[in-house]
This record gives structure tokens, sequence and C-alpha cells, in this order.
């Protein structure tokens, strides 16, 4: 391995460098340190035997290569000789040359030691010499010198007896600072001597002094100067010791009395007329302000942060009581942008006060007001429109359905529009509101959400029995007032299910549209507005209303049938002779409601539809058992009429009275209609009827029998319920014996006719 | 609903209104029914649940001489009880026993202890002293309220004192106050007035529209609740007699009839002319500030009705608890049909 590292190294060159090392240094063994463990074959090794290489040699390699071996030893032991006539010669040269050189060096030094001494001697000479010279040159220089420095006071003191003069000269050059800087330098003397020598002089600079301070003032003070001039003036003034900091307290002063004129305007800057210069002028003059203030009184800055903090503070507050004056999002854009754009300004000139920051606060404040009045002008209008239904007679009473389109377009379009309006404020893009873009968003969103809210509460406390609330706003109370005030309860009614249904989808897709991807609040709140529970609280809300309704109405009906059945004794009732005035007061009570209900709610379908014509059919309809039963003699037994009312029920399918109530004009009116006749019913139960009271009541069904057919839904269960009162009444009748269908016809005849009679008349 | 097929029923004849539970029996379940026909031989029923509880028997059947409108048994004697009768045109009140040795007679008769007959009016009911073996009685009519002191050895009853309604007031039902014997409350049309049975003077009245049945709650002094037809059931504290605690919705038709369950707190029974009998659990144990705050806030209010027993026929008039087995209540339909059912799943949940 070694060996094979070795090879490629020049053999001669090897060789050589081994030499020449062994040469140049002076112990041969390291030179040979290399070569010691060189084996026998290596020629150059000190070791080296040249028998045993013959050997080896011969023994190694053939003739050829003994004879090629002794060709190139025979090269190398010539190139070996030259190489050492080569070194023998070039030692010789040095050794000739040193031995010139050496021969030289002798011949120089030996004239120097002569000129040596010459040099000293004349140095010697040169300093005595100089020593002369000063001895005698000393006594002037001290005189000299006193000459001078009395020079130098006497034209100090030329300079102060000057000075008055100076500075007046410089006070008519306007060179102010130089005149501050001649005064400064005398200072120091006056301060010593002014009392004494310079009296006179001190008074007159001072004087003097006096009136540079005043000019110096009084270009501070002066707007026309330029701001470099002031800013000098304010350094001079400063380097008198002048109590700058008055000064600039009055500055101040100064400037937050042009604050007050740069107060907002709201109104003249939405007025397209108005004109807006002024209050730009006014800002402009501001910034330069600050600007001028900032140079002058570099150590001014806490104080202008202040002031301009509190010029947008009270710019925000104006606008913060502008927006709760129900104005446009145009409005609240213009005043906005006003705003910012001198926030920009002063910030610009002001960079410390992070105004920008600061008015993003404020201006949080000023939208989340907006929005918030926004919702409740809404909230007012709809209320508004409303309470338009209670409005006193006298001033023109609205209809119903008048008061319910109002309304429902209050709600859609208003609340419709509100959305537009925040709209307009998100797609502005002046730089304030992009930054509030997702707060704006959760705001309109919250601020939605409570709207609905407070919209079913405001519905609530409308339809609570207690007036108090609407008293709050003057209007009628008695019976006037709760006429109408069912009237407001429908309205509430088919309006909370207007809500639910239209509206509450319309604002939930216009949000998704615009407004959507807010949540600054982060995920797990989930979005402010909730669409699905609003619409869960105003169809309950709408249910309770119709229920409300329902029931406010047929309390009157109740009454009416209370009152009819605790007056007369039925027991000594007499016979039937017409179809008895409660009945027109009953149908009356009805046409009211389904005049009301017609203006307020959707028309249904009608679940029944008559086949067979008119009324004549109205006993063929009628249960036939029932007929049968009534048509028997007195005589016959109670016991197996129970008996067969009860196998008559069995029989029927049993009605369902009460069923849930429906948004429609059929529904409700059938409900109220339902719950009249089982009132109805449960009175007759209550009393004790002979022949002539049942017939009585037999007479009066049977006439509202038709108008109730055209006016309800659900035939089957009216017809039902009829004939139950009329079962009623037989159970609690002492001689149940029905009048004879031909006049039980001809009563019923003559009060149509007498009602149509009366109808023309009255028409 | 679930619980409708669990009901116990037992037919009575005729049409019926009334039905009262016999306090005095403690040894059985029993109810005292009677019939109201106009026309017919009008009956009194002894209905006695079996131990086990799965049936109703007729334990005795008595003829009565009119139809009956309201029938309460005497709280102290099982034998001893009150009915209001009428024969279409005049209204009566009597006190009855039922004759020993019943049993052995086919249609025994009711042995008439004393009439409680006044000079006018239509008479509504009759009040027993609230608990224990007493001699006072009320009466009311449309007019009048009367304080009878009832001798049932000697078989009289008189007048003790009485005091008219008001002219504009027709007086229809009423309660005996549990806690305080001295007081009674009446229904009267659109209030409830409370009179002071010693000086027999009105002491307070309620503003409570269409009211027509009250009842004491049996633990809690001064509340009481009251059905009223159109408006549901009103909680009242009378120490804050202007609004009611509670407001529960009632029937979809009128609500006839109240009752406290004698035993647990809050459970209410209601009867109407919807022909069902709901169950309702009340919180009537809140004080001042929580009553306030629940009832703005009902939407967070959980549902009150416990549940709704609907397999009737016809509407319905006569509800009572057992105060034996305070579980178990009895309800008649108009058309003659006693349930009687248990609440015991509902007890439970609480």
């Amino acid at each position: 391995m070694v060996g094979e590292e070795v090879v490629p190294m020049d053999d001669k060159a090897k060789r050589m460098r081994d030499l020449l090392s062994s040469f140049y240094s002076p112990d041969p063994s390291i030179s040979n340190n290399t070569s010691k463990h060189a084996s026998l074959d290596d020629i150059n090794s000190t070791s080296f035997d040249p028998d045993q290489y013959m050997n080896i040699l011969a023994h190694k390699s053939n003739l050829e290569g003994l004879l090629q071996r002794h060709v190139e030893m025979a090269a190398e032991i010539k190139n070996l000789d030259t190489d050492l006539q080569m070194l023998v010669y070039e030692n010789y040269n040095k050794f000739i040359s040193a031995t010139d050189t050496i021969k030289r060096m002798k011949s120089n030094i030996s004239g120097m030691e002569t000129n040596m001494e010459q040099l000293l001697e004349k140095i010697m000479s040169v300093q005595s010499r100089s020593d002369s010279v000063n001895t005698s040159l000393f006594d002037k220089r001290e005189h000299i010198e006193k000459l001078h420095r009395t020079c130098n006071l006497l034209r100090k003191v030329q300079f102060i007896y000057d000075l008055p003069d100076r500075l007046s000269k410089c006070i008519k050059s306007e060179a102010y600072a130089d005149a501050v800087r001649f005064y400064i330098g005398a200072m120091p003397i006056f301060k010593a001597y002014g009392d004494s020598s310079f009296r006179d002089c001190k008074q007159a600079s001072e004087e003097a002094i006096a009136v540079v301070v005043k000019n110096l003032q009084g270009k501070l003070f002066s707007d026309s100067e330029s701001i470099q001039v002031r800013a000098d003036a304010a350094v001079l003034l400063k380097q008198l010791d002048f109590p700058v900091n008055n000064l600039k307290a009055k500055l101040f002063e100064k400037l937050e009395q042009s604050i007050t004129d740069i107060r907002l305007n709201p109104e003249e800057i939405n007025n397209p007329s108005g004109d807006r210069s002024t209050h730009e002028a006014a800002i402009h003059e501001f910034v330069e302000a600050v600007c001028a203030f900032r140079v002058i009184f570099p150590d001014s800055e806490e104080q202008l942060v202040k002031v301009a903090e509190d010029l947008v503070t009270k710019n925000f507050v104006i606008a913060e009581e502008y927006v709760k004056t129900r104005i446009s999002p145009e409005d609240l854009l213009g005043v906005l942008r006003v705003i910012w754009n001198d926030v920009l300004l002063i910030d610009e000139v002001l960079q410390e006060a992070a105004l920008s920051n600061h008015s993003l606060e404020a201006a949080k404040v000023v939208v989340t007001s907006f929005v918030r009045s926004a919702f409740f002008h809404l909230l007012q209008d709809i209320s508004d429109s409303l309470l338009q239904i209670l409005k006193k007679e006298g001033a023109e009473q609205c209809t119903l359905d008048v008061v319910l389109d109002a309304s429902t377009k209050a709600v859609l379009q208003g609340g419709l529009n509100v959305l537009l309006d925040f709209r307009k404020i998100l797609d502005d893009d002046s730089g304030i509101l992009v930054r509030l873009r997702e707060l704006i968003i959760d705001w309109v969103q919250e601020g939605l959400q409570e709207f609905f809210r407070q919209l079913e509460d405001q519905f609530l406390l409308f339809s609570g029995r207690n007036h108090s609330s609407i008293q709050v706003h003057g209007l009628a109370e008695g019976t006037q007032g709760d006429k109408a005030f069912a009237g407001l309860v429908l309205v509430l009614a088919q309006l909370s299910a207007f809500i639910e249904q239209t509206v509450i989808p319309k604002v939930t897709e216009e949000i998704a549209a615009s407004f959507s991807g807010g949540s600054v609040r982060g995920y797990e709140s989930g979005p402010a507005f909730v669409p699905g529970e609003i619409c869960r609280k105003f169809r309950s809300a709408g249910e309770k209303f119709l229920h409300l309704y329902i029931n406010m109405r047929n309390q009157r009906v109740s009454l009416l049938l209370k009152k009819r059945f605790t007056t007369p004794n039925w027991v000594k009732h007499k016979e039937p002779r017409e179809v008895h005035m409660f009945v027109d007061l009953f149908l009356q009570e009805l046409e009211i409601i389904v005049n009301e209900v017609k203006q307020i709610l959707p028309q249904g379908r009608r679940k029944h539809h008559r086949t067979d014509s008119n009324g004549s059919s109205a006993s063929s309809r009628s249960n036939p058992l029932r007929e049968e039963k009534l048509g028997r003699s007195n005589t016959q037994r109670a016991r197996s009429q129970l008996l067969e009312t009860h196998l008559a029920k069995l029989f029927k399918q049993k009605v369902e009275i009460f069923t849930k109530v429906e948004y429609t004009q059929e529904s409700v009116v059938t409900t109220i209609v339902k719950l009249g006749l089982k009132s109805f019913q449960e009175f007759v139960r209550l009393q004790t009827f002979n022949r002539s009271g049942f017939q009585q009541i037999q007479l009066d069904i049977q006439f509202v029998r038709i108008p109730l057919r055209e006016i309800v839904e659900d035939e089957a269960a009216i017809d039902f319920l009829l004939d139950e009162v009329i079962v009623a009444t037989a159970e609690r009748c002492l001689d149940p014996i029905p009048l004879e269908p031909p006049i039980l016809d001809k009563l019923i005849r003559a009060k149509l006719a007498k009602t149509e009679e009366q109808n023309t008349i009255s028409s | 609903m679930q619980a409708a097929s669990s009901g116990i029923g037992y037919g009575l004849k005729y049409q019926a209104r009334c039905i009262s539970d016999v306090k005095a029996d403690t040894d059985h379940t029993s109810f005292l029914a009677g019939t109201l026909s106009l026309k017919e031989e009008n009956e009194v029923h002894l209905i006695r649940l079996s131990s086990s509880g799965t049936e109703l028997f007729c334990e005795g059947l008595f003829s009565h001489p009119n139809e009956i409108w309201d029938l309460v048994s005497c709280p102290f004697d099982q034998r001893i009880f009150s009915t209001v009768y009428s024969n279409g045109e005049t209204y009566g009140a009597a006190i009855w026993q039922i004759p020993e040795l019943y049993g052995e007679l086919n249609s025994p008769q009711l042995e008439r202890i004393t009439s409680l007959d006044t000079d006018s009016g239509k008479i509504k009911c009759i009040l027993w002293w609230p608990s224990g073996r007493h001699d006072k009685l009320i009466s009311i009519n449309e007019e009048n309220l009367y304080l009878w002191n009832l001798d049932v050895s000697k078989k009289t009853a008189q007048v003790q004192s009485q005091d008219s309604a008001g002219m504009l007031h027709k007086l229809s039902g009423g309660a005996w106050d549990p806690h305080d014997v001295s007081s009674v409350a009446a229904t009267c049309e659109s209030y409830l007035q409370f009179w002071d049975v010693r000086t027999m003077k009105k002491t307070m009245s309620i503003e409570c529209s269409h009211v027509c049945s009250v009842d004491y709650h049996p633990q809690k002094q001064h509340i009481l609740v009251t059905a009223e037809h159109e408006s549901g059931i009103h909680i009242w504290d009378l120490r804050k007699p202007k609004v009611p605690i509670q407001e529960l919705p009632g029937h979809t038709h009128w609500t006839w009839t109240v009752k406290c369950n004698p035993e647990y707190d809050g459970m209410i029974l209601s009867a109407g002319t919807d022909s069902t009998v709901n169950l309702w659990l009340a919180s009537t144990n809140h004080d001042e500030l929580t009553t306030e705050r629940q009832v703005d806030s009902s939407a967070r209010w959980v549902d009150p009705l416990l549940n709704t027993y609907s397999d009737y026929e016809d509407s319905i008039y006569g509800l009572t608890w057992s105060s034996r087995e305070p579980w178990i209540f009895a309800s008649l339909s108009y058309d003659g049909r006693v349930v009687v059912e248990s609440v015991k799943p509902f007890i439970s949940k609480k």
C-alpha cells in the first residue's frame, strides 16, 4: 500500500530533494528518515548494499530487463554527475561575490568618522546662537503681550459702548438674530458691572432689547409671517429667557378657539347647496397651525395631540347626535367622510396622535348608534301604522285592511329599506368604513335580531288587555276602543304570520346576500341573526293573537247569549210569534266579525262545498233521527229519547268540534261560530223550558241555520252543533213538542220579509 | 290520552252534573253521584271503588224526588249528604240521610233530615264546614248567603245569619276556606266575593270575569284557584288580589270546574265543556319576586299541562278528587258516565 503511494512520485525528484535536504540539513539522520525503511533494492537508501542489490536484480529480471536497467542507470549516473557539477559551480560563484562585497564595505567605512565630528560641531554652534537670541528678546515680548491684552479689553469696552447703537441698527435692519447674539455676548459684563460703570449703556441696550422682544413677539403672533420666521422668533425669545410657555399657552388658546370654528355642522354638509368650503378652509387652517406649532414649539406634541383628539371627539359626538335625528345613510356617509378627511389631514401633520385609531373607535360608536336608531325608527313606524286603528273617531277611521296594508308595507319595505341603507354604508369605500366592515355586519345582524325581538314584545304589549301602553299614545278607550282593539289583535295576528312567512325569509335572503361573513364574534356563538328562532317566536305569537281575537269576539257573543238566557222566565214562556231579536244581534255580531276577518285574512278553500242549492234543503240535511224523534208525541218516553240521542251519536261520525284554527277567513269565523253555538248549548242546559220556550229556540235556531251556512267552512260541524242545541233544549224541556214545519216556515219567511223591508228602508 | 284507557267507567242511567267524594268513609274510596233528569225518577248513586282499584260498583241506589243540581257529602258522616234540586220551576235544598240497612231494601227511600228552605231565590249550592264534625252549613242562592245551624239529631236547621250579595250581583257558587273557617268565597258573575261568617259581612272582592268555580288550596293559606268560562284558570294569592299569580289556559270551550288535589301541592284538575279533563301542575310556592318574573317570561315556562283526559262524549260538570286516595279522581260527564282515573304516573314525575 505504501509503495503504491510512493510510486507516483518521480524517483529522480525525490532523490534530488533528499540530496538537497541532506546538503542543507545539519543532521543527516533526519533527512534519511523516510528511506530508513526502504527495501533493499532502494538504491538511494543509506544501507544500500550493491552486491545484494545486484543479486536481487539478477534474480528478478531477465537479460533484457537487466540491459534496460543498465542503460537507465548509466543515464542516471551521468545526470547525477552533471547535477553535482552544477552545485559545485554555483557555490563557488556565491563565494566569490561574498568576497567582493566584503572588500567594498571595508573601503566605504573608512571616511565616515570625520564627517560625523563636523556635524556635531555645527549643531553645537546653532544651539548657542539660539540661546542668545532668546535671552535678548525676552523683555520685549512680555511688553507686547501686555499691550495686546489691553487692546482686547479696550475693544470689548468699545463693543459695550457701541451695543445700543448696534442693537438699534439691527432693529432697523431687522437682524434680530444678531441683536440677540450681541446682547447675550454682553450679558456677562452687564451682569458684573451693569450697576456701576456701564449703567447707561446697560439701560440703553435693555431698552433696545425690549424693542427686540416686542418685535419678536409680534412676529410670533402674526399669522402673516412665514412659519420659519415665527419659529426663529420663538427660538430667539427663548434665548432671551423670555417666558415662552406663556406665549405657548396663549397660542394654544387661539388654536382651541379656532377648533370651535371648524366644528362640524352636519346639516350644512348634507345640504347640497351648502358651502363645504368654509369647513375645508377651516380644517386646512387648523392643519397649518398645527404644522407651525410643531415647528415653533417642538415640545408641544402632547398638547397638540390632545387638541386634535378633542376636535375629532367633538366631531364624532356631533355626528352621534346627528344620527339620532333620523338621517339617511347618505347623510351619515357624508358626515363620516368629512370627519375622516379631517382626520387624515391632521394625521399627516400629527402622526403621534394616532388619530385614525382614535376615530375608528369613535366611528364604531356612531355607526352602532346609527344601526340602532334605524331599527328604532322602523319599530316606531310599524307601531304608528298599527295604532292607526285605534285613532279616535272624528279623525277618519282607518279600515283594518288599510292598516294591515300599511303595516305589512312598513314591515317589509321598511325592513328591506333599512337593510339597503346599511348596505350603502357597507359598500362605501371611504377608509374608515372599510375597516369596520365586519363589525358593521355583526351589528346589523345583532340589530336585526334585537329588532324582531322588540317587535314581538311590542305586539304583545299592544295585545295586552292592559291598555295603559296604548293610552300613552293618546288614543281612544271605551267601547269604541274595545271594538277597534279586537281589530288590532286580528291585524297583529295576520301581521305576525306575514312576518314569519314573508318578511323573515326575504330578510334572511338579503342578509345572506349582503351581510354574511361578519362574525368577529367567533364561530361558537354563531351568527347573530337567527331567523329560525324569530320565525318560531312570531308563529307562536301569531297563533296567540288569533286565539286572543277569537276569544275576544267570542266573549261578546257569550255576553249576548247570557243576556238572552237569563232575562226571560223560560218555564213560563209565551208562544213564539216571531224570530227573537237576539238572533239579529247575533248575526250582526257575526257580520262584524266576517267583515273584519275578510279585510285581514286570506280566503281559504271550503272543506265541504254545498252540492245542493239554496236553503230549502235545510231540514232535509239535519239529523233525520232527531226529526223523527221530535215528531213523536210528547207521550214518548224521555228515557228512550236519551237513548236515541246516544244511538244517533254512535252512528254519526264524531264531529270534531274544536279543530286547529288556521289563518283563513273561514277557519276563524267557523271557530267563532262553533264556540258560540257550543256556548248556546251550554246555556240551554242550564235552563228548564216549557213547550213554547222550546219552540222559540227551535225557531231561532232554524232561522240562523241558513245565514250561518253561508259564512262557515265546516257545515257538517255547524249542523251538528245546531242540532245539538235543539236536542239539549228538548232534553231540558218539560213538554218538547216542536213547531209544525208550516208554521216554522211561515214565521221564518215573515222574519226574512221584515229584514228585507228594513234593509230597503235603510238603504 | 295514553292514560285514557286506564279510566274505570260507570254509567248512571240519566244525565248528571254532580259527583262528590265521600270524605267520611275512611274504609273505602266512595263517591256519590246524583242524576239530572227533568222527567224521570232521579237517583243518587253510591259508587265504590273495589279494593283492587280496578272496578267501580254500585254500593247503593236511592231515588231522589227531583233532579239534582248540586250534591255534597257530609264531611263527618258518610251517610249524610246535601242536595240542591229543582223540579223545573222551583229550587230547593235538603240534607239527606242514607237509611240503615239499605242493602236489604230494593229501592230504599232516602231519609230527609231537613230542608234548607228560604223565602226567595234560586239556590245554587250548599257548603259544609270544611273539616270535622260541626253544625254549621252555608247555603248560597242567587241573591243571598245563609249561615245555618244544623242539628242532625233533632232534624232541624235554622238560619243563623244572612247577607245579601247586593242588587246587581247573582251568586253562583262558593268555597269555604279550610285554613280560616270564618272566611267564605263566593263566585258572583264578574267578582269573587269574600264573607266573614262571624259578622256576615263582605270583606273583600276580587275582579275576575265570568268566574264559575273556586277552590282553596288545601295546604297553603291565601292561595285559591278559580275557573272562568272564557279565560281559563287563574291562581290567586289573597294577599295580592289585584292580579293572579298564575294563569293557565284552561279549556277550548268553557272551563267549568277546578279542583285542587288535597295532598299534592300544585296539582290541579279542571273539567270543561270541551269534553276533556285537564291535569295541571302549577307552582304555587314561588314567592313574590319569582312569580312576577315567571309570569313575564312565560316563554321559558314549562308547559304546566300534565295531561288531557279526553275519553268523554259530552261536557263534564262533575269532578272530585278522592280524599282517601288522593291520586284518584272521579269525573262525571253530562251523559251520565262516571270515570275514575289515577294520576299516579304524573306524581312520580315530580
